[in-house]
């Protein structure tokens, strides 16, 4: 259980939390922010596995890629909400 | 008659002003502002976990006063050169992602000491096994990544080590193997059955890493038998 909330915690202040979030907050498209944000985990998950896809865990890539998903559509919705352009 | 021109809540005008754009900033005094926030925040945040790190923060907890005066008996706490290593050093991995991982991890250590898990002599013997069996898992799944942060094999003379330790690390190479398949107990006091205890963990990781079994393959017995009735009638065919 820890093992899961530190791994979440890592993603949510790591690469997909954040530059999800940000490239979330760049377009209205729902869809296409979580894809941003997906792709965004998918990637720092193989920088950390040293794009050897051997060295990647499930669990974490599902994880990393789940928390960018959301971080984007976050993004996209504080673009929708906060902003008139 | 309804008041329509009641006043909204606290919650809702904060809510209604932290979202309503503003007329008086332009963007530039916005971007500026909020990226020397974020630099102050990313700051006192980053400082805030180094903290942490510390040997005071780390040995500030009673629980940890005998693994203390264990690593203090033991050549990365005291040696010739003053080069040291500290707790954070082989508990607490440097890369970002892996580190956040760990400090969340470390919040069961502030229950077990508010718990008083291991408050005394006896406890703590209790539990050392337990301890230090998880921390074998830890370092046996990530190569012993933290040792390496100082120790390297592509770095290391054999030529002025000892004759054994020197066989010993290119039978290492040689194998694939980690720092901690032979330095288990190098800052603390080893429990007892640790040989057994350590083999229960490596086979543990083996197991999970190992491929699981296929699943048998499924069909129904009209499709195994249509196929079959296909390939005859090619074969006679030709």
């Amino acid at each position: 259980m820890l093992n899961l909330l530190g791994t979440i915690a890592g993603n949510i202040l790591s690469l997909p939390g954040i530059l999800g979030l940000a490239l979330g907050m760049t377009t209205r498209n729902l869809l296409l922010a979580s894809i941003m944000g997906a792709i965004v985990g998918f990637a720092e998950t193989l920088i950390f596995a040293g794009f050897d896809m051997s060295n990647v865990e499930m669990l974490e890539l599902v994880i990393s890629m789940g928390v960018g998903l959301l971080a984007g559509a976050l993004g996209c919705a504080i673009r929708i909400k906060g902003t008139t352009v | 008659m309804t008041d329509n021109n009641s006043r909204p809540g606290f919650f809702r005008r904060i809510w209604n002003w932290f979202w309503t754009p503003t007329a008086v900033l332009s963007a530039g005094f916005v971007l500026i502002i909020g990226f020397l926030a974020g630099i102050l925040f990313w700051g006192g945040f980053h400082w805030s976990m180094e903290m942490t790190n510390t040997e005071e923060f780390c040995t500030g907890c009673h629980t940890m006063e005998t693994n203390l005066g264990e690593y203090r008996e033991t050549v990365h706490y005291n040696n010739h050169s003053g080069v040291r290593a500290i707790c954070s050093d082989c508990h607490v991995p440097k890369e970002w992602n892996h580190k956040v991982k760990a400090k969340v991890m470390a919040v069961k250590d502030v229950y077990h000491e508010l718990m008083g898990t291991i408050d005394t002599k006896e406890k703590y013997e209790d539990h050392r096994l337990k301890m230090a069996s998880q921390t074998w898992k830890k370092m046996k799944q990530s190569d012993s990544r933290e040792c390496r942060n100082c120790h390297n094999f592509e770095y290391m003379d054999f030529t002025i080590q000892e004759t054994r330790a020197a066989k010993e690390h290119q039978r290492a190479i040689d194998n694939n193997m980690t720092c901690i398949d032979c330095h288990q107990g190098i800052a603390h006091r080893l429990p007892e059955g640790y040989l057994d205890e350590y083999k229960r963990v490596v086979d543990e990781l083996a197991m999970e890493e190992a491929p699981k079994p296929l699943e048998t393959a499924s069909a129904d017995t009209d499709t195994v038998r249509s196929y079959l009735k296909q390939s005859t009638q090619k074969t006679s065919g030709d």
